[in-house]
């Protein structure tokens, strides 16, 4: 044990001691210490003196504490320096020794530690471990592998991550050939080749995106990087990254082709295609669209709302439209409407409008497809017109078939009748009258069959050509062939037609429906009364109107109106009446575009009116 | 020979009514059969009779296409004359149109007179049969 003086002059010694050194006892109780050491590792002064050195440093990082007990175990090998946080947080990095502390006598009665400073190199060992660690694990997780070129010694290094990308053994050593030669042949190979060779002539550094082909025949692409490094002011090689980007190219490279996919589909579409935004501006058109809207760029567009292309009450529509998409979130599909441009122009439109949705819900925009209808529903309206033309014509078939098989079974079923009789038949008397009655029934036969073939030549020469005639010498030259019956019957003939007045008509016709109209009119006439007839021509909606008005007996039209223009239909007990007149008329009428019409009262006359075609 | 008061044929086809005429004389034995050429003059002379308390006919024979009033009209007409004796009334027509066979089905199932349906050529056999359920 020590004398207290000698501690005295021992402690006062090394108290002045210019490094920071304790000395603990076996316990590990501080019991003596430098100044310095006071200074650099106690916050509270010489008090540190009988604390335990591990309680000291209780308060300091883990790191701190572990080099401690490193240096306390005074196991050898591992590393005492760390980082030491003092009282004002500055950070020093101190390595601790650790030697016997010997008695007189050579017995170990503590230790002696002592705090130094960590050197520079110390320190720029540890970072660069870190670093290292760091890069590392950076180029694992990026997969970014490192190479290095040095120009001295020919020499190429591969990172780990470079041979992983290249897919080569841990153990592979690539020359600078090498390396080239994993390279794609063609662009790829002459690019990396061409790239380095002038980088180490011009010392630039580079960056590209190429393609190779690994060691197990994989093809990726990478983007490959370099630049010189020098060392004191001298170029001596090249450093550079690699990357592996083959994933992201290729999905790079999907997502461009799906997008000129989708492009050229749009785009080709016989449909408009636009996207909108909340506001209804576009933000999307296809060729179409931009066709529609008279523009060449997609800029001329985009960012426009329909009030810029459309008349406003059109626009106005459309945007009520859209705002009722984006706010029900429901699409409209295939709304028709008619869209009137600035220009006027009127175009028909099936729309369809999609909502485009959020994922939280709500609406950011729609889609829009249109189809130009405008021809179809031009069509539609001649198809329209054809089939209501069509029905006519089909139900005037049907008539006729209806009167031609009436007819003919009628006739025949006479004839039948009549060979069965005269089969039969004793008495040469009445033989002779069966005989008579089978010569006039074939006579009526034969008539019908006249009859039944005017009204087809009619129906089948609707083509017939038509001429403008007027109407007053068609009139004189009928009112010649008449001049007997009219005289006979002392007819009253008021013509009150225009001279001026002409007709689109095929004179035939003309000619036949006037004598028909003119001989009814005298046939039922009155017998209380004088016959009057009276023409007069109007124009009306595109046609001439002739009116035939007469003062005979009139004709019950409640009765007869849907018969009228029917075949074999007579409506006065007149002895000549056969019924085909007015049906033949009216088809002629029909057949050069035009239409009749009567009215009649019982006893008072009867007005037919006829509707002459003015156009061509 | 049965023995009929008063036959009545409507049409103005003149050979059918001669035909239907020369046949019934050799069937029955009625002393009165009236013809005319439409409905209406037919209708007017029933009228008449009902009004001068002289028998109406039991038998009529009727066309349907006639000017003035068609077999149709008649009918609708006749149905509505005072007359509690159910009238045999048979159409004789050439239609093979089953419009008018229809329209045939509904006036008949509609009236107390017996209402029958023949296509033109009438047969004696036809004649034969209709007379006797009279």
């Amino acid at each position: 044990m020590f004398a207290r003086s000698t501690l005295y002059t021992n402690n006062y010694l090394i108290k002045q001691l210019p490094q920071a050194i304790t000395f603990i006892n076996m316990k590990g109780v501080i019991v003596l210490a430098s100044d310095k050491w006071i200074c650099d590792f106690s916050p509270m002064g010489d008090s540190c003196i009988g604390m335990s050195l591990t309680d000291l440093f209780s308060a300091h990082s883990e790191d701190w504490q572990l080099v401690l007990k490193r240096c306390l175990s005074g196991e050898p090998g591992l590393p005492r320096v760390g980082r030491y946080l003092d009282e004002t947080g500055s950070e020093k990095w101190f390595e601790l020794e650790k030697t016997a502390w010997h008695d007189d006598e050579e017995n170990v009665i503590g230790w002696i530690v002592q705090g130094e400073k960590a050197s520079q190199r110390m320190q720029n060992e540890v970072q660069l471990d870190k670093l290292h660690i760091l890069s590392t694990e950076m180029s694992d997780i990026a997969k970014i592998g490192l190479w290095e070129y040095s120009l001295e010694d020919d020499e190429l290094y591969w990172s780990e991550m470079t041979k992983i990308i290249h897919e080569t053994a841990p153990d592979y050593r690539p020359t600078l050939e090498d390396a080239t030669n994993f390279y794609k042949s063609g662009h790829s190979r002459n690019t990396i080749a061409m790239t380095v060779q002038r980088a180490i002539i011009n010392q630039t550094p580079w960056s590209s995106k190429l393609q190779l082909i690994t060691a197990k025949g994989n093809e990726i692409w990478v983007i490959v990087s370099g630049k010189p490094i020098y060392k004191n002011g001298e170029f001596t090689g090249l450093i550079g990254t690699i990357q592996n980007i083959n994933s992201l190219t290729l999905s790079e490279i999907k997502t461009r082709e799906n997008e000129y996919h989708l492009r050229t589909l749009i785009d080709n579409l016989p449909l408009n295609v636009f996207i909108k935004d909340l506001e209804s501006r576009k933000i999307l058109v296809n060729r179409s669209e931009m066709k529609y809207c008279g523009v060449t760029k997609e800029s001329e567009i985009l960012g426009k709302d329909d009030f810029e292309f459309l008349d406003k009450e059109t626009a106005k529509k459309s945007r009520k439209d859209d705002l009722r998409v984006m706010h029900d979130l429901k699409p409209v599909l295939s709304k028709e409407m008619v869209h009137v441009k600035n220009d006027g122009s009127k175009t028909a439109f099936l729309t369809s409008k999609i909502p485009l949705i959020n994922t939280d819900g709500s609406a950011y925009g729609l889609v829009g497809i249109s189809m130009d209808i405008t021809e179809l529903k031009q069509k539609e309206e001649k198809l329209k017109k054809l089939i209501s033309v069509t029905s006519k014509q089909n139900e005037k078939l049907l008539n006729f078939a209806h009167i031609v098989s009436h007819d003919l079974r009628s006739h025949s079923a006479n004839f039948s009748m009549l060979l069965d009789f005269l089969t039969h038949e004793k008495d040469e008397i009445e033989k002779q009258k069966i005989l008579g009655m089978l010569t006039s029934a074939s006579d009526n036969l034969l008539e019908t069959l006249d009859n039944l073939n005017e009204v087809v030549d009619i129906s089948s020469k609707s083509g017939l050509e038509k001429k403008p005639i007027q109407l007053t010498k068609a009139l004189r030259s009928v009112k010649q062939n008449l001049a007997m019956n009219l005289t006979k019957h002392n007819v009253k003939l008021f013509n009150k037609i225009d001279s001026k007045v002409f007709v689109n008509v095929v004179p035939a016709y003309l000619e036949s429906i006037l004598m028909n109209f003119l001989t009814n009119a005298i046939k039922y006439k009155s017998p209380n009364r004088r016959p009057e007839i009276t023409l007069r021509t109007v124009s009306e909606n595109g046609y001439t109107v002739l009116s035939i008005q007469d003062n005979g007996l009139g004709i019950d039209l409640d009765k007869y109106g849907d018969k009228l223009f029917g075949m074999y239909k007579t409506f006065h007990d007149t002895v000549d009446a056969r019924g085909i007149g007015l049906y033949i008329t009216k088809n002629q009428i029909e057949a050069m575009n035009g239409k009749v019409s009567v009215e009649s009262e019982v006893d008072q006359g009867t007005t037919f009116k006829i509707y002459f075609s003015e156009k061509n | 020979m049965k023995k009929i008061d008063s036959i009545y044929i409507i049409d103005d086809d003149p050979i059918t009514v001669f035909g239907i005429q020369k046949m019934l004389e050799s069937i029955v034995d009625c002393p009165c059969i009236d013809t005319f050429r439409n409905g209406k003059l037919a209708i007017d002379e029933i009228k008449s009779r009902i009004d001068t308390l002289k028998p109406i006919p039991k038998i009529i024979f009727l066309d349907i296409n006639m000017p003035i009033m068609d077999g149709w009209q008649f009918l609708t007409e006749f149905s509505s004359l005072p007359i509690t004796q159910s009238i045999k009334i048979n159409i004789v027509t050439s239609s093979i149109d089953k419009t008018d066979r229809d329209r045939w089905k509904k006036i008949a199932s509609n009236t107390h007179h017996t209402i029958t349906f023949n296509n033109k050529p009438l047969r004696r056999e036809n004649l034969l049969k209709i007379t006797t359920a009279a």
